[in-house]
C-alpha cells in the first residue's frame, strides 16, 4: 500500500519537477506555458490513473487470496486437519502457511489422541455396561436403583418378577408404588445418619438389610440398601436387592409351630399316661373297678398321644424340604451337568419333558454323577436313560436301563459312601436334606429304573406369566402346509418308529411378508417315542432390525441380547445339520416355515423334509373343541407347563403334546407318516375352504 | 398256609402284642427278629401274610419286601410293611418295591386286626 502512494506520489512530484523544467525551457512563450502545462497535467493525470488502477487491482487480489487462506485455515481448524497450506500458492504471505501448517499437524495429532480415548473410553463403557446388563440379567435378586426422590431409575427383569409387575416397571415411577415406604424410608434414614455423622462408611457398613413386602401383600421381600454417593459424597440415589423370602418365612414359622406342638402339645398327654401307668404297676391290686377306670385313662391318653404324634408327622411332611438352602432347579440344567461330569457319557441318553425341582443343586449333582457310576457299573454297557417324570408333589429323577433293578441292600451300601473328598456329603446326607428315598424297580417288559424324587417347583418367575401371554394368532399359508407324500420307504412307516426334530422359533413379529425376522430357534430330537433333552439346538439369531417391545413381552429376546449373534443365513444351515433326516415337528408349522423358507435360497440350505403340525393334528383328534393352541393342549393333555415362550420351552412342550396326539391318532387308525400327512392335507383344504367362504 | 402270618420285628414288645392278637384270632403265627431270619423263615414255609417292619439289623423292611417280589414262586405272599418310617415318600417307596399295605407306627392295633382280617378272611 505504501508502496503504491509513495509510486503514486513520486509520479505526481515527476510531473511536477517535469513542468518546472519545460517552464524553464519554454522561458516566457504563455502560450507555449499553457500548451504545456496542459500536456504535462494530462500525463501525470494518466499516469496516476494507471497506477492507481494497478493499485486497486493489487489490492482485490490481495484481498481474495487472504479470504483463500483465511478459509483453507478455518477448514482446517474446523473440519479436516489434514488439510495442509501450499506455500508457494501463497508466497507473498511467507512464513505464515508454514506455521498454519505446523499448527495443522499439531492439531491433528491432538484431534488422534483425543479420538483415539475417545473410543476407548466408548469402547470400555460399552464393555461395562454390558458387563452390567448381564450381570443385572442374571441375578436371580431383584435390582432396583433409584434418586432420593424414590423414582425408579433402574431396574433388572428379576425385579419385575418379584414384585410380580407385567410389562415395564416405568422408569420415572416411584418405589413405594411398589414396595412398603416405611422400611425402606427407615433403612435410607439410618444410611444417611451414618454418613453424616461417621463419613462414608466401609463396604460391611455401607448397606442395611430390609425386610418390606410387595404392595400388592403377595411377597414378602428380604433386601439390603446402599446409597450411591456423588463425588462430594452426598447420597444422590440408593439401590435396592431383594430376594422373596415368603416361602422361607411361611416354612419357618410352620417350622416353629410344629416344634411347640411337639414339646409343649404331648405333654399334658404324656403326663396322664405315665401317672396312670405308674399307679397301676404301683398297686397291682387295686379293686376292679378303679382298675377299669385306670384301664380307660390308658387307652385313651395312649390314642391322644398317637394322634398328636400323626398331626405333628402331616405337618412336618408338608413342609417339602429341609433346613438345607434350597432353589428352583431346572431338571435339565442338572442332568447335563451330570453327563458332562461322568468321565465316560457314552451310551447316556437325556429323556423326557424337563421339570422344576426344588433342591440344592450342588449335591443332587453330585448324588446323580455318584449314582450314574454306580447304575453304570450295575447295566455294564448297556445303554442308560437319564430320564424325568412328573408327578404332583414330587417330580422324579429316573436312571433306566434294560435288564433287573438294582437290590435294595446294594443302594444301602451306597448310602454312606463320600461323594466328594472337599465337601464329604454322603447319599443319605443328599437324600436327607431333600426329605427323599431312593429305590430301584421294575417297570416291567425286562425294564428297570432307579428312582430318585425330589420335591417339585413352581417355575421362578413365571408362575401365572404365561396364562397373560395371548397365543400366537392361527397362522396359515396354505402353500406351505400342503405336502406331497414321502416315498413308500418313510412315509409308509409308523409314527411311533420314526425319529423327528420338533422345533419352535421366536420373532420379532408376526409379519414375515413385511419384514419380520426370525430371533431365536430351538429344536428338540424324538427317537423312539422319547424326547431326547440331550439333543437340543438352540440359537439365538440376529434378526437384522430392532425387536419391537410388544415382540420381548412375549419371548424377553431383546436387541442388545441378539448384538453380535449370527444371523438366519449362518444359523439355518446349522439347523438343517442338526434336522438330518428327520420329520420336522411344530405347533402352527406354517408360521414358522414362513419365516424360514424364503430364507432357504440366501442361505443355501433347503429344508425338504416331511413337516407334521400338531395344530393341524390336533384338529382332527380334538374335532369339537376349538381351543388348540399350545397352551390349551397341554393343559388338555395334563403336561405341565414350564419355560414356555421360549423357543425351547415351547419345541419340549410341543414334543410332549405331540407324542400324546400320536397315541391319540393311533386309536383313530391314523399310524403310519403318510396317513398323517394326508390328514393334515385334508385339514388344510379345510381352512383353506373355511377362508375363501 | 392260608392262615399263615409271620410276623418280622426286632422289637419285642410290639411283637409281645401283635403275637398274642393274632393268635387269639386263630392264626397260625411265626415270628422273625430280623430280615435274613425272616427270608429263611419265608423259604422253608412261606406263609399267607408277613407282618414287616422296615429298621431291622441285617436286611431291612424294603430289602426284604424286595426280595420277595422278586420271587415268582412268594406271588401270593402278601406283605404288610408296619414301620416308624412315616413319611409319605417312604410309603411310597414302600409300595413301590410290592409291599400290598403300608401301617406307620403308632398304630391301633385293631386297625391292624382289621386290615390283616380284610386279607386272610376267616374262612378262606
Amino acid at each position: 500500500m505504501l508502496l503504491f502512494l509513495a509510486a503514486g506520489g513520486s509520479t505526481l512530484a515527476l510531473s511536477a519537477g517535469l513542468y518546472a523544467l519545460i517552464v524553464l525551457a519554454i522561458g516566457g512563450d504563455a502560450e507555449a506555458r499553457r500548451v504545456a502545462t496542459g500536456n504535462a497535467m494530462l500525463g501525470a493525470i494518466v499516469v496516476a490513473a494507471g497506477f492507481g488502477a494497478l493499485w486497486w487491482r493489487l489490492t482485490a487480489d490481495l484481498k481474495r487470496r487472504t479470504a483463500a487462506m483465511a478459509e483453507e485455515t478455518q477448514l482446517i481448524a474446523r473440519a479436516n486437519p489434514r488439510h495442509a497450506l501450499d506455500p508457494a500458492h501463497y508466497a507473498e504471505f511467507a512464513p505464515v502457511p508454514q506455521a498454519v501448517n505446523e499448527l495443522a499437524a499439531k492439531l491433528r495429532d491432538a484431534r488422534e489422541e483425543s479420538d483415539r480415548r475417545a473410543a476407548r473410553s466408548t469402547r470400555q463403557i460399552a464393555e461395562q455396561k454390558a458387563w452390567l446388563e448381564a450381570i443385572l440379567s442374571d441375578l436371580s435378586e431383584g435390582v432396583v436403583v433409584c434418586n432420593m426422590n424414590h423414582q425408579v431409575l433402574l431396574y433388572n427383569q428379576a425385579a419385575l418378577k418379584l414384585l410380580h409387575v407385567s410389562g415395564e416397571l416405568g422408569l420415572g415411577r416411584s418405589l413405594f408404588k411398589l414396595v412398603t415406604r416405611q422400611p425402606v424410608l427407615h433403612a435410607l434414614e439410618l444410611l444417611t445418619f451414618r454418613l453424616r455423622t461417621q463419613g462414608p462408611p466401609p463396604p460391611d457398613l455401607a448397606t442395611v438389610p430390609v425386610v418390606c413386602a410387595s404392595t400388592d401383600a403377595k411377597a414378602l421381600l428380604r433386601a439390603r440398601t446402599g446409597l450411591i454417593l456423588d463425588e462430594k459424597r452426598d447420597p444422590t440415589g440408593y439401590v435396592l436387592t431383594f430376594s422373596d423370602v415368603t416361602q422361607e418365612i411361611a416354612t419357618l414359622g410352620k417350622r416353629d409351630t410344629l416344634l411347640n406342638a411337639a414339646t409343649e402339645g404331648m405333654r399334658a398327654p404324656l403326663a396322664n399316661l405315665r401317672a396312670a401307668v405308674e399307679t397301676v404297676a404301683a398297686y397291682p391290686s387295686m379293686p376292679a373297678e378303679q382298675r377299669a377306670s385306670f384301664d380307660q385313662v390308658i387307652v385313651r391318653e395312649s390314642n391322644a398321644l398317637s394322634e398328636k404324634l400323626e398331626q405333628i408327622a402331616t405337618g412336618y411332611r408338608e413342609l417339602v424340604a429341609g433346613s438345607w438352602p434350597m432353589a428352583p432347579i431346572y431338571s435339565l440344567d442338572l442332568q447335563n451337568c451330570v453327563v458332562q461330569r461322568a468321565s465316560e457319557d457314552r451310551g447316556v441318553s437325556l429323556v423326557g419333558l424337563p421339570v422344576w425341582l426344588y433342591g440344592d443343586s450342588f449335591g443332587l449333582m453330585l448324588a446323580l454323577t455318584a449314582l450314574l457310576g454306580h447304575v453304570r457299573r450295575h447295566v455294564g454297557g448297556g445303554a442308560i436313560d437319564l430320564c424325568t417324570a412328573p408327578g404332583q408333589k414330587r417330580h422324579y429323577l429316573d436312571f433306566a436301563w434294560d435288564g433287573a433293578p438294582i437290590p435294595s441292600a446294594e443302594i444301602d451300601r451306597w448310602m454312606s459312601d463320600p461323594l466328594d473328598a472337599a465337601s464329604g456329603l454322603t447319599l443319605r446326607d443328599v437324600l436327607d436334606r431333600h426329605r427323599s428315598e431312593m429305590w430301584s424297580q421294575s417297570l416291567g417288559a425286562g425294564r428297570a429304573i432307579l428312582r430318585l424324587p425330589i420335591a417339585a417347583a413352581e417355575q421362578p418367575g413365571l408362575a401365572g406369566e404365561s396364562g397373560r401371554l395371548p397365543p400366537r394368532p392361527e397362522f396359515y399359508d396354505f402353500a406351505l402346509m400342503h405336502q406331497s407324500l414321502p416315498t413308500a420307504s418313510l412315509g409308509d412307516r409308523p409314527l411311533k418308529s420314526l425319529s423327528y426334530v420338533v422345533f419352535d422359533t421366536e420373532t420379532t413379529g408376526l409379519d414375515a411378508a413385511r419384514g419380520d425376522e426370525i430371533v431365536q430357534i430351538a429344536g428338540v430330537r424324538i427317537v423312539n417315542g422319547r424326547i431326547l433333552t440331550g439333543e437340543t439346538f438352540e440359537r439365538i439369531v440376529d434378526p437384522g432390525r430392532p425387536i419391537p417391545s410388544a415382540s420381548v413381552t412375549f419371548h424377553g429376546i431383546t436387541d442388545a441380547m441378539v448384538k453380535g449373534k449370527p444371523p438366519i443365513q449362518v444359523v439355518l444351515p446349522q439347523f438343517r445339520s442338526f434336522v438330518a433326516d428327520s420329520v420336522l415337528v411344530a405347533h402352527n408349522a406354517a408360521f414358522d416355515l414362513s419365516f424360514l423358507k424364503p430364507k432357504e435360497l440366501e442361505s443355501g440350505v433347503a429344508l425338504g423334509n416331511p413337516v407334521l403340525d400338531s395344530q393341524l393334528l390336533a384338529a382332527h383328534v380334538f374335532e369339537n373343541i376349538d381351543d388348540n393352541s399350545l397352551d390349551g393342549l397341554a393343559h388338555r393333555l395334563g403336561i405341565e407347563i414350564e419355560g414356555r415362550h421360549t423357543a425351547l420351552g415351547d419345541a419340549m412342550m410341543t414334543a410332549a403334546v405331540f407324542l400324546r396326539l400320536v397315541e391319540l391318532l393311533e386309536t383313530r387308525g391314523v399310524h403310519t407318516l403318510n396317513q398323517a400327512i394326508e390328514l393334515s392335507n385334508v385339514a388344510v383344504e379345510l381352512r383353506r375352504h373355511a377362508a375363501r367362504h | 398256609m392260608a392262615r399263615s402270618v409271620l410276623v418280622v420285628d426286632d422289637e419285642p414288645n410290639i411283637v409281645l402284642s401283635l403275637e398274642f392278637l393274632m393268635r387269639q384270632a386263630g392264626y397260625d403265627v411265626r415270628v422273625a427278629r430280623d430280615g435274613e431270619s425272616a427270608l429263611k423263615a419265608i423259604e422253608d414255609d412261606p406263609p399267607a401274610l408277613v407282618l414287616l417292619d422296615v429298621m431291622m439289623p441285617k436286611r431291612d423292611g424294603f430289602d426284604v419286601c424286595q426280595v420277595i417280589r422278586a420271587n415268582p414262586k412268594w406271588n401270593d405272599v402278601r406283605i404288610v410293611l408296619l414301620t416308624a418310617k412315616g413319611r409319605d415318600i417312604e410309603r411310597e417307596k414302600g409300595m413301590a418295591l410290592g409291599a400290598d399295605d403300608y401301617i406307620t407306627k403308632p398304630f391301633s392295633t385293631r386297625d391292624v386286626m382289621q386290615k390283616v382280617k380284610q386279607m386272610l378272611p376267616p374262612g378262606g
